[in-house]
């Protein structure tokens, strides 16, 4: 039970002047119940990666296989429809999607297309809701009352509601406040901790050392680089050359060693590290 | 979505890419109103030609323009159906049940679909070989002898540019959300009539959040410029008439002339 990608390439606008190769033969498994970041640059291929793992958009060769579905080029969106409850995925700026008259009825809006009953909806979009860390009483108001922070929960309610295997995160924090990114990174990780694969496309290198424990490196429609997280930031000139900088506590730790420290790069909290250092100290 | 190619530029380096955008809207309302007149088949062919060589002059390919034809086919074939039964001049050439079809009915059906080809075709071509801030700032320099009488050629012009600046961006727009909703479970090919409304509802409202709120900040992001249509202002690109220009205006009188003369003709 994986998630793999064989040969996987993907043309934009194929057969026209605007023809665009965004994936260059993507071979890539993810293990299942990881927690793994998908890190790269603007333009390196991350979102179109990501698309392929519910079929919104089909390779144009290769195949992406996730458990029982193979995806080709051949397959039928149809066949396809399960698919997408197993892998939920939360695009950039979710609070875009939110349509509906109250909360509640946008977030059983999912699981009814996918023929869950109204009521057992009704009791999953309240749990839902608690999840993403907002009372029970806005169920019945507006969304467009919200503020943009509470918009992106309800709409990431929306997703969880449905309770995917398989959960993919584009830059799910970006423009979100400190105190409200890191709520929501504690509840990603908390649904990791309970089995679901996790998926994280992210600039935040913190965010990657601290929450994720595999992480993938694209670069100009490749993947570059696929291991630990310990495994990529054991390499900053290859980051650095890929314009990715190193998490703070990582930088600081080659900085130390630099200048006469024996710490150990793949420490992951300030505490470790101010206990490493002390030790050093003494 | 990305394959929408109506009015899409194409970015050619062509001897209609380099022509004037004024002379190519003057030359295109020049081709337009021959079009409509009546100089049977042999008209058509001779606009048609014209259209051929226009297209060949800016290495635009056939098959590009054929797929931006395809789009209006459905509309065609409606119109085609509606004339060829509701028409009821000239001879009787075959009755289908109760309906006659009248020879006329024939000929005029084929007019509007060949009318509605060609302009779409030269239509095409001009938006294909002018970028749309070109083709707006062309509108504007034609429009403003209208200035004097309180035509607000610059504003219209405004409108255009930004109208066309956020096509590209509402399409965008649009297929994001489609995903977002897809992710969702909408399906938004099949389904029966209430799910497919219901899917085109879960579209169409984020849509207008988006479009009205991008609308307040650019008004916003003007307004903080200090922006004020009045204003005396400078331009970065200057258009230059040219021979060619010339030129092209020139043969698109002599195509709308001989059309004119040609309709004449045929009606005596």
């Amino acid at each position: 039970m994986s998630i793999t990608f064989e040969k996987v390439e993907h043309v934009y606008s194929e057969g026209t002047p605007f023809s665009y190769l965004a994936l260059k033969g993507v071979d890539l498994s993810i293990i299942k119940g990881s927690m793994t970041a998908i890190i790269g640059h603007t333009g390196s291929g991350k979102s179109t990666l990501i698309q392929h793992l519910n079929a919104l958009l089909l390779p144009t060769s290769g195949k992406v296989t996730i458990d029982e579905y193979v995806i080709t080029k051949d397959e039928k969106p149809q066949t396809l429809k399960p698919l997408r409850k197993k892998t939920g995925l939360v695009f950039q700026f979710p609070e875009y999607q939110l349509f509906e008259e109250s909360i509640e009825k946008d977030i059983i809006f999912g699981p009814i297309n996918f023929g869950i009953p109204e009521e057992v909806a009704k009791q999953k979009a309240a749990e839902a809701l608690e999840a993403v860390g907002l009372d029970k009483k806005y169920l019945e108001k507006s969304p467009f009352d919200l503020s943009g922070g509470q918009k992106r929960r309800v709409a990431i309610a929306g997703i969880l509601v449905m309770e995917p295997e398989i959960l993919v995160l584009d830059e799910p924090t970006a423009g979100l406040d400190p105190q409200g990114a890191k709520e929501m990174m504690e509840l990603f990780k908390k649904l990791h901790e309970k089995g679901t694969t996790i998926l994280l496309v992210t600039h935040d290198m913190n965010q990657v050392l601290t929450y994720c424990d595999h992480a993938i490196v694209m670069s100009d429609g490749q993947v570059v680089k696929n291991g630990t997280v310990q495994e990529i930031f054991a390499d900053p000139e290859y980051l650095s050359k890929l314009s990715i900088e190193l998490p703070m506590i990582t930088s600081f730790i080659y900085r130390l060693n630099q200048n006469g420290f024996h710490l150990d790069p793949s420490m992951t909290t300030i505490d470790q590290l101010i206990e490493a250092i002390g030790g050093e100290l003494k | 979505m990305k394959n929408m190619t109506l009015g899409r530029y194409l970015p050619y380096d062509s001897v209609m890419h380099r022509m004037d955008p004024r002379a190519k809207i003057m030359g295109l309302l020049l081709v337009l109103i021959s079009v409509f007149f009546d100089a049977g088949f042999s008209g058509y062919f001779l606009i048609a030609l014209f259209c051929y060589i226009a297209l060949k002059l800016s290495k635009i390919s056939l098959s590009y323009l054929i797929k931006s034809i395809k789009p209006m086919l459905f509309m065609m074939c409606f119109l085609a159906i509606i004339n060829i039964f509701v028409m009821r001049t000239g001879e009787v050439l075959f009755m289908i049940g109760s309906f006659a079809i009248y020879t006329k009915a024939i000929t005029q059906t084929a007019y509007i679909v060949i009318r509605l080809i060609l302009i779409v075709a030269m239509t095409t071509v001009v938006t294909a070989t002018t970028k749309p801030l070109d083709l707006t700032l062309g509108i504007e320099h034609l429009l403003s002898p209208f200035k004097r009488i309180g035509f607000p050629a610059h504003e219209v012009a405004m409108m255009i540019s930004i109208a066309l600046r956020f096509i590209p961006t509402l399409l965008e727009e649009t297929e994001r959300i489609m995903k977002a909703q897809a992710s969702r479970g909408v399906d938004f090919k099949e389904g029966k009539l209430m799910e497919k409304i219901s899917a085109i509802i879960s579209l169409i409202v984020p849509l207008f959040i988006s479009a009205f709120s991008r609308a307040e900040e650019l008004a916003n992001a003007m307004e903080a410029r200090c922006y004020h249509p009045d204003a005396k202002r400078t331009r970065y690109k200057q258009l230059h008439w040219k021979i060619h220009d010339t030129l092209l205006i020139g043969s698109c009188l002599v195509l709308m002339v001989s059309l004119i003369a040609m309709s004449v003709i045929g009606t005596w």
